[in-house]
């Protein structure tokens, strides 16, 4: 009996200490994983940008050599920039909003939000593609309501693009949002408001600087993931404004020019590995998800 | 006891699998309804008829398919590609070979058939227009390239393939029997004065959904998609004038594992009656020359030879040697 409970007493107290890791041992079949088909196939892809169709930088130069592929590269980084800014503009006041709902209204936000993000990307584009058409209902609303004589071009441009890669991205910088600006003490507010400060006031010298961080971590988010998109501006978008990931596909599937399509891959993977640094460096670990 | 039956169930099992194995092959196409169609016309035939079971994949990739030629790990047996295409990777290695002794080659279309590939269905690209969405349709390539008396949105293809550099080229008043070689300067060219006008359609519904909605009420379009919209009641005009036929083909990737079943596979697929129920259930044309017989006179008369008006069949050997350029080339032109 005594033994048991020795035993017991042992297994109770033991787990604290054996829960941390001293070595990499329980990491080790995520990093395998990873590994295997992250690390290996970045290595080969970096491979073939160099060496095919032959030995050099040729491709790297043939890529940023070109007017027509550095303007897809701009467009990239404007679409994304687009996208990202309007998500802020929008989902800034709904994530304050939800944030200071009463709880089971805001449930029911959430849930409409959520079940949004759950919904098929493809499925969620088709729907803006027929929407946005020139016979879609947007045009026909406006053109009944007498607001427009002639229906306006909404898709297979630059705007179809935006709208629809906003509408896809606004989750990803509400959620992060919602959380920052939910840790803000509403005392804080008051004591803004007793002070003497007008609603604006309140709003952009307190509420928006404390939720910078918050913000930060959202629009970065958001921008790294608007730059390797490729759904949503295939779909949506004219090819005059074709992005980044578009480019790639259009390399790998349809000219099965891998050293190019290679090349233009690690470039998207250069800037997005920078920009992640420049977010860690800016706002450490702590800030990913805005928690 | 209990163990050694379970190891001979396991065994048993295995022995089953591996057979399956060897009866199971694979045909790659692009999905959608076309895909529908040739299983339905091709492959659930063939299974029944040598046993084989035939698995549908899709859609077709040539990167893919190059990279399971070059692993050596190649899961496609029979593969629906574009007829330039088909020229191109025979002559690049990553085909095998077809049979001809299994392959009767003697009734097939000659425009569709290489050493490495026969063809799989082919089409005419014609200028279709949706009569109730505007007054007067075009009738002409030329037509179709001028916004002054069309004015308006117009579509066509958008991937780098026989068919649309062709059209601009007849627009711009050269003949026929001087497109080849393609005077591409002059053709993207010709493109501009109307690029701001056109809407791509990447695939064959999509273009279908463009012209049914007048999103563009006319362009450049696969001849079976008008056919199946006329069939759904839609009044749709198709100017047969200067129909441009390209073709797809039907190949077998280097190192298959299931040649034989392959080459078998394509027999039937490429006879007569066969390429009469892949015809009547899409509206692409058969290249076997002896299915129109087959088929319903009616359908058989809505068929690319069948008309009139004058015929340009794309040059699938021009277009495999220039392929790369003429893509790299376009795809920079639509991105600008």
């Amino acid at each position: 009996m005594s033994n048991a409970s020795s035993t017991s007493a042992l297994v109770v107290r033991a787990p604290r200490r054996n829960l941390l890791p001293k070595t990499l041992g329980p990491a080790m079949p995520a990093l395998i994983l990873l590994f295997l088909f992250f690390v290996l196939p970045v290595v080969s892809l970096l491979l073939r940008s160099v060496l095919e169709p032959e030995p050099g930088l040729s491709n790297y130069a043939t890529l940023l050599g070109s007017e027509t592929y550095l303007r897809i590269f701009l467009n990239t980084f404007l679409v994304s920039a687009l996208v990202t800014v309007l998500s802020l503009l929008i989902g800034f006041p709904v994530a304050w909003t939800l944030a200071i709902m009463p709880a089971h209204w805001s449930r029911i936000v959430f849930a409409i939000l959520l079940l949004s993000m759950w919904t098929n990307l493809l499925a969620r584009t088709y729907a803006w593609m027929v929407l946005l058409q020139r016979t879609g209902i947007v045009n026909k609303t406006l053109m009944n309501l007498g607001l427009i004589d002639q229906p306006l071009t909404l898709v297979n441009n630059l705007v179809g693009v935006t709208i629809g890669m906003v509408y896809i991205m606004l989750p990803f910088i509400i959620l992060p949002l919602y959380g920052v600006i939910r840790r803000i003490d509403p005392a804080i507010l008051q004591a803004a408001s007793l002070c003497g400060a007008t609603r604006w006031q309140s709003l952009w010298r307190v509420l928006v600087p404390l939720a910078a961080p918050g913000m930060a971590a959202g629009a970065l988010m958001v921008f790294v993931m608007s730059l390797g998109y490729f759904v949503t501006p295939a779909l949506l978008g004219g090819t005059s404004n074709m992005m980044l990931a578009e480019l790639i596909a259009q390399f790998v599937q349809s000219l099965v020019n891998w050293g190019m399509g290679s090349a233009a891959a690690f470039v998207l993977l250069v800037v997005t590995l920078a920009l992640y640094a420049l977010q860690l460096k800016l706002f450490g670990t702590s800030q990913m998800g805005g928690r | 006891m209990k163990k050694t039956a379970i190891l001979a169930a396991l065994a048993a099992t295995l022995a089953i699998t591996s057979m399956a194995k060897a009866e199971d092959m694979v045909f790659t196409s692009w999905g959608g309804t076309t895909q529908d169609a040739q299983k339905a016309a091709w492959a659930d035939k063939f299974a029944a008829e040598s046993g084989v079971n035939v698995l549908m994949d899709g859609p077709t990739d040539y990167g893919k398919l190059k990279a399971m030629v070059e692993a050596k790990g190649v899961t496609w047996d029979v593969v629906d590609v574009e007829g330039d295409y088909a020229v191109q990777a025979g002559a690049q290695g990553l085909l095998e070979p077809l049979d001809f002794k299994v392959i009767d080659k003697t009734k097939l279309d000659p425009r569709f058939v290489t050493d490495y590939s026969v063809g799989s269905f082919y089409y005419s690209f014609v200028i279709g227009c949706n009569k109730d969405a505007v007054a007067e349709c075009p009738k002409t390539w030329a037509d179709l390239f001028d916004t002054a008396k069309f004015p308006g949105k117009r579509t066509f293809y958008k991937w780098s393939a026989p068919g649309v550099i062709e059209a601009a080229l007849l627009a711009d008043g050269v003949t026929p029997d001087k497109l080849y070689p393609l005077d591409l300067d002059r053709a993207f060219k010709k493109l501009d004065t109307i690029k701001s006008d056109i809407i791509w359609w990447s695939g064959g519904a999509q273009s279908q959904q463009l012209l049914a909605s007048a999103e563009a009420p006319f362009g450049s379009f696969w001849n079976g998609r008008l056919t199946a919209l006329a069939a759904d009641g839609m009044t749709v005009e198709t100017s047969w004038e200067q129909n441009i036929t390209a073709a797809d083909s039907l190949v077998v990737p280097k190192g298959a594992k299931n040649k034989e079943a392959a080459m078998k596979f394509i027999a039937l697929a490429s006879s007569a009656q066969a390429q009469a129920d892949m015809a009547t259930a899409t509206g692409y044309a058969p290249t076997n020359t002896d299915s129109p017989a087959l088929m319903d006179a009616k359908i058989a008369g809505t068929l690319p030879d069948k008309q009139t008006a004058s015929q340009v069949n794309a040059d699938m050997n021009y277009w495999a040697q220039h392929r790369d350029e003429i893509g790299t080339r376009w795809y920079a032109w639509q991105a600008k």
